[in-house]
């Protein structure tokens, strides 16, 4: 826009630049705990005096994660502006020698994220329990790998927008639900999810006709996309 | 009680949180003890007892799933830097 | 000269992301598994020209992977660190504030001692004196073993060190805070914590371990390189290091 436009002409560069590499300082330094950015904190401790070009900053940012670390800057939220990163890079085994760490609540968050996407889309919090409990994992109890697991899938999940955990209204006592949230959407991969299925029951995928169908056809769902360069 | 949105879904194959659970614990590596009658035991299915990595395990199988950012850790500026106090060797 | 990034340095540096630290055998097999995965050509030899073109692009972001030496083994080693210390940075969440106070003041504790080490009882005094919130035995305890796991810290015995990702990130930290504390390693010049000491007192030079394995290896009678008396330690051995990566 014109706003922009005028904006960036009173600077240089090099200033530019410089408040986009803050940007992607903070995005990187935010993604630690895997949480969102919103753009209000952005502005607030990052772009400060240039919000006249924000767009601006945001797009040379977003041209830093793409260049440079492979990854996606995405807003998952358009109406409340909030930002995640993705990979763009398609997953490989590490080189042998290389022992990258594994982490097992990505275990946890996985058999949620495919009986929610296995049951169509939506499923009330007692079979989830059920089926954790099934695992050896008690939401009541501490467990020894995720501590807290309540706290650890309806707070720490959803803050991170894996998962949504939605009252179901009208009901007593109150009862509760959970949908992928939109990290989940844009980071994992449905059609992934069920060919693991498939290995796991020894049954061809397309059997599932509907989750195939829904794996295969939403655009959003991950689908390994070719890093963009040059 | 059964899930509203399996009926939705009734069309193709239905899906079992049981039946998958119990492939996961295999997955898994689920020492399943050598017990005749654990069939029909209690509502936790087949007894037995996990490995200790064996969320590690599924952990590494499903990380192709995910298209996750690594996230960046550092030390350096993580706390301000004041001087330390004016040095007091122990001699 | 602007060498363009493509997906095999992509990927390179975010395996650093995850890792952290790697030594000198990793990187090379890290370099061309990445070069592999993406079909480029990997000459063997050219492993830091490589992680050069990485750096062109970080070091506008603040960040680089630095290059340092292991002070137990002498191995070198590749580490990605932060090269910033703004508000932005400090709003980091890996360690609460108090977590970190103490991690000062072990850091403190170990440039303060003679040879680079601090034992956990000294960390565990060194409580008393925090100015936030107090930690707890129990806290200090699973704090240490998380700065370990975390890379940040080695233990053995009781006895804590700085790790090799540590020195490599806070070196240049260390040497404006520590100025008048700190010394560097009279042979390769870089800061020095586990070491060897001429007991000469006007000298009093120190060499790490490895550099001083590495320095007297074949000589008849060890000599301080710096004020010719007799060097009275023991000569470490020099450790080859196994082909493969710490866990
Ligand atoms: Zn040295
Ligand atoms: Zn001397």
């Amino acid at each position: 826009t014109s706003q922009v436009q005028r904006g960036l002409e009173r600077l240089s560069t090099a200033q530019v630049d410089q408040r986009a590499a803050e940007v992607v300082q903070y995005i990187l330094m935010k993604d630690q705990k895997k949480v969102p950015v919103r753009r209000t904190d952005l502005v607030k401790h990052v772009v400060k005096d240039y919000r006249n070009i924000y767009p601006e900053i945001m797009k040379r940012a977003a041209r830093s994660f793409d260049q440079v670390f492979g990854l996606k800057l995405v807003e998952i939220d358009t109406k409340n502006h909030m930002y995640i990163l993705i990979n763009k890079l398609e997953y490989t085994e590490a080189a042998s020698s290389i022992s990258s760490p594994t982490n097992p609540k990505r275990a946890l968050l996985f058999v949620i994220l495919s009986v929610v996407f296995m049951k169509g889309g939506v499923v009330r919090e007692n079979l989830i329990w059920n089926t954790l409990k099934k695992l050896r994992v008690d939401p009541g109890e501490k467990h020894e790998e995720f501590g807290d697991v309540k706290k650890l899938v309806t707070d720490e999940f959803v803050r991170q927008r894996y998962l949504e955990y939605v009252r179901i209204p009208h009901t007593e006592p109150i009862e509760y639900e959970f949908h992928w949230g939109q990290r989940a959407d844009a980071e994992v991969s449905r059609a992934k999810i069920l060919q693991f299925m498939g290995q796991l029951h020894e049954q061809d995928p397309q059997s599932w006709t509907q989750q195939y169908r829904e794996a295969h056809s939403s655009p959003s769902s991950a689908q390994p996309s070719t890093s963009s360069q040059r | 009680g059964k899930e509203k949105a399996s009926q939705l879904f009734a069309e193709g194959n239905a899906f079992d949180t049981a039946t998958f659970a119990e492939h996961l614990l295999s997955f898994m590596g689920l020492n399943r003890l050598e017990d005749e009658e654990d069939e029909q035991q209690n509502e936790r299915g087949a007894d037995g007892y996990l490995p200790q990595d064996a969320w590690h395990r599924l952990a590494r199988r499903t990380e192709c799933c995910f298209r996750t950012a690594p996230t960046f850790h550092y030390m350096m500026g993580s706390f301000h830097a004041e001087p330390p106090p004016p040095k007091q060797r122990i001699e | 000269m602007s060498r363009q990034m493509g997906d095999n340095h992509r990927r390179f540096l975010q395996t650093m992301m995850s890792i952290g630290i790697v030594d000198d055998h990793g990187a090379k097999a890290l370099y061309q598994h990445c070069c592999e995965t993406h079909n480029v050509q990997c000459p063997p030899d050219r492993l830091d020209d490589f992680i050069e073109t990485i750096n062109s692009k970080l070091q506008p972001l603040f960040m680089q992977i630095r290059k340092g030496m292991s002070e137990d083994n002498g191995q070198e080693h590749y580490a990605l660190v932060n090269m910033a210390q703004t508000d932005v940075t400090r709003m980091s969440s890996d360690y609460a504030d108090n977590e970190l106070e103490l991690f000062k003041k072990t850091l403190e504790l170990i440039v303060g001692s003679e040879n680079g080490t601090v034992s956990s009882t000294d960390i565990l005094n060194s409580t008393d004196s925090m100015t936030t919130k107090k930690l707890k035995k129990s806290e200090t305890e699973h704090l240490l073993s998380r700065l370990v796991h975390d890379k940040w810290l080695n233990e053995t015995k009781g006895e804590y060190t700085l790790s090799t990702r540590c020195i490599i990130e806070m070196e240049p930290y260390i040497r404006t805070m520590y100025q008048d504390q700190v010394s560097v390693c009279h042979i390769c010049h870089t800061i020095v914590f586990q070491c060897q000491i001429c007991e000469n007192p006007i000298c009093g030079i120190k060499i790490h371990n490895p550099c001083v394995a590495r320095y007297f290896k074949g000589r008849a009678e060890p000599r301080c390189p710096a004020c010719n008396d007799f060097w009275p330690h023991e000569i470490p051995e020099i450790r080859r290091p196994r082909s493969q990566s710490r866990r």
